[in-house]
């Protein structure tokens, strides 16, 4: 099932051409649209939510066309902005509340809806505590629950890991992914960020200066992206010289190594890895797949 | 063994199949929590000190008024010029709580939220005006109604002044339209609220210095025709004057205002524009 497609889609501004002639189409599940700042992505939110007329071609969503059906496409779509748009007076219950009634759900239905998305989202006993004193993790939460509140088809979430630490990058990425999968509903989900994407998307569309590089299902972007990023306590020079021998290609950035995996030779890399560490006796301190970026795809 | 009396189950998500509400609903919900806002309800305290003080003060001249009847046996206040002596009041309320209404949403930028649900700009500039003439006219309708009771009950000599209530209310309701129209276009210019109430006392405190200023010379020059026109700077007094055309009540000016439809076509003139400017805004603020 098509959730979204355009077809040669452009914006042109006075000063800038945001989009230029952009056709993609993406399915059920979750969808990542990556670019760096400025590439178009929020541009092509807005012309999907029908707040912006393309300059030329076409675009639907759910198959309605946002030029002529914007509150129909409304009703069924959540959007999650990139900016900060919490009023800092209000709590989190009341303002879920009243934005379910701007989505045209019964105010009793609004309630009950609120209570659960807020729960869902991760938000405990602080949802009734004005937002003003909302850390910036429970803040894009908020931002999240109101865009699910009405239960859309669709979401679009703008950059929703902006500004998150770590930890909280992860929770919100593995939210992401649950409301794709558990919750059936689809999401369009933009990053500047490859590597965050591929954790939780099932096809990934790539745009630069509003033109399409890439659209692709998930497994094509990894296997092109693959790399790992070694630390250990001490000896990394005897580690770096070690692979080296056995034909890996090793780049060294202070204390840290990023060993190339071939994609054909995944496995007898991660092995190669393991055993090397071992074999030396080293303390070994960190050992992840390194998230490529556009970059690495594109280069 | 303790038999367990329930069990918690993780229900998971729920999806919503219930009634989606149209525009219209969408619309009046948030014109009533605009509305609530506005008398500080669903707000911090300190946020209700301002609008209920008003409301007090507002109903004050009326609660004066009862007594006086009471005691004396008198009309000391008439309906229709309620507007007028309270117009200083009336002017703090537009321009505290105009930027209330409109300015938090820019500066917090949740304008997307609510323009990326199921309502146009057109609905949310629509919501925030009927919000604060409902406002604007409770303040203006409750006090003349409450000395419409008192005058009921006290039976004072002669009829009671039906009529003059009924234009009151009528001309209240062209007031509270106008003021609310102009205070909700100057406060969304500027997306701080400070300034926004500082932008809509400064104009009210510059028609009010004009108008006076103009009437007063002009007066004195024995121009009356003209001095009569150049009250209606002051936006209290053009209402005013549609009043006094429309329902033949008696000038609050003390000197009486220029015959037949051209107060009339100014108000309309000062509404289109001040409604012209606040539909270019939040076109404008739409596409951003």
């Amino acid at each position: 099932m098509t959730i979204l497609a355009t077809e040669g889609l452009t914006k042109r501004f006075p000063r800038v051409t945001a989009l230029d002639q952009l056709t993609v189409s993406t399915g059920t599940g979750v969808t990542g649209l990556v670019g760096a700042n400025g590439a178009g992505k929020s541009t092509l939110i807005k012309i999907l939510l029908g707040l912006l007329p393309p300059t030329a071609g076409r675009a639907t969503v759910l198959g309605l066309d946002p030029a002529t059906d914007a509150l129909r496409i409304r009703r069924a779509v959540g959007y999650m902005p990139e900016h900060d748009c919490l009023p800092p007076d209000v709590s989190a219950t009341e303002f879920t509340v009243h934005l379910a009634q701007l989505s045209g759900l019964p105010r009793t239905a609004a309630r009950e809806r609120a209570a659960d998305t807020l729960r869902h989202v991760g938000l405990a006993e602080e949802r009734y505590r004005p937002i003003g004193g909302y850390s910036t993790g429970m803040k894009q939460r908020v931002k999240l629950a109101q865009a699910l509140v009405h239960d859309p088809k669709v979401i679009f979430l703008d950059e929703p890991t902006n500004g998150l630490d770590p930890q909280g990058r992860d929770e919100m990425l593995a939210l992401i992914r649950r409301i794709g999968t558990e919750f059936g509903i689809s999401v369009l989900v933009t990053s500047h960020l490859l590597g965050e994407l591929e954790r939780i998307c099932d096809h990934v569309i790539v745009i630069d200066g509003g033109r399409l590089l890439r659209s692709s299902a998930i497994g094509e972007f990894t296997r092109a992206a693959a790399a790992v990023t070694v630390e250990v306590e001490e000896g990394w020079d005897r580690l770096a010289k070690r692979l080296e021998e056995n034909g890996t290609t090793v780049t060294v950035d202070g204390k840290t190594l990023t060993v190339q995996v071939a994609p054909d030779a995944a496995e007898p890399t991660f092995d190669l890895l393991r055993d090397t560490v071992a074999d030396l006796e080293l303390n070994l301190v960190r050992l992840e797949q390194r998230h490529g970026r556009i970059e690495d795809v594109f280069n | 063994m303790i038999q367990p009396i329930g069990v918690i189950h993780d229900i998971g998500y729920r999806h919503y199949d219930g009634p989606r509400l149209g525009r219209g609903y969408a619309t009046t919900a948030l014109a009533l929590n605009s509305l609530r806002g506005v008398f500080g309800l669903g707000r911090a305290a300190r946020a209700k000190i301002m609008p209920f003080l008003i409301a007090g003060t507002m109903l004050l001249p009326a609660v004066v008024s009862i007594a006086v009847m009471a005691l004396l046996k008198e009309r000391p206040l008439a309906y229709p010029g309620y507007a007028v002596t309270m117009q200083a009041v009336l002017a703090i309320f537009v321009a505290a709580q105009s930027p209330y209404l409109v300015a938090p949403d820019l500066r917090f930028r949740v304008l997307p939220l609510y323009l990326s649900r199921p309502i146009t700009s057109l609905d949310y500039v629509a919501a925030k005006l009927v919000a604060m003439i409902a406002a604007l006219y409770l303040l203006l309708a409750l006090p003349l109604t409450l000395m419409y009771l008192g005058e009921l009950l006290i039976d004072l000599d002669g009829p009671p002044h039906t009529g003059d209530y009924f234009a009151a209310l009528g001309g209240g309701l062209v007031c509270a339209v106008t003021l609310a129209v102009i205070g909700v276009a100057i406060a969304s210019f500027t997306p701080r609220r400070g300034l926004g109430v500082a932008a809509v006392i400064a104009f009210y405190m510059f028609t009010l210095a004009a108008s006076a200023v103009f009437f007063g010379v002009l007066l004195s020059e024995g121009h009356e025709t003209a001095a009569e026109w150049s009250i209606l700077i002051n936006p209290f007094f053009l209402v005013d004057a549609v009043q006094v055309n429309l329902f033949g009540t008696e000038a609050a000016n003390g000197q009486g205002y220029p015959p037949g439809a051209g107060p009339a076509v100014i108000t309309a003139g000062v509404i289109a524009l001040a409604l012209g400017a606040l539909v270019l805004r939040y076109r404008k603020a739409a596409a951003a």
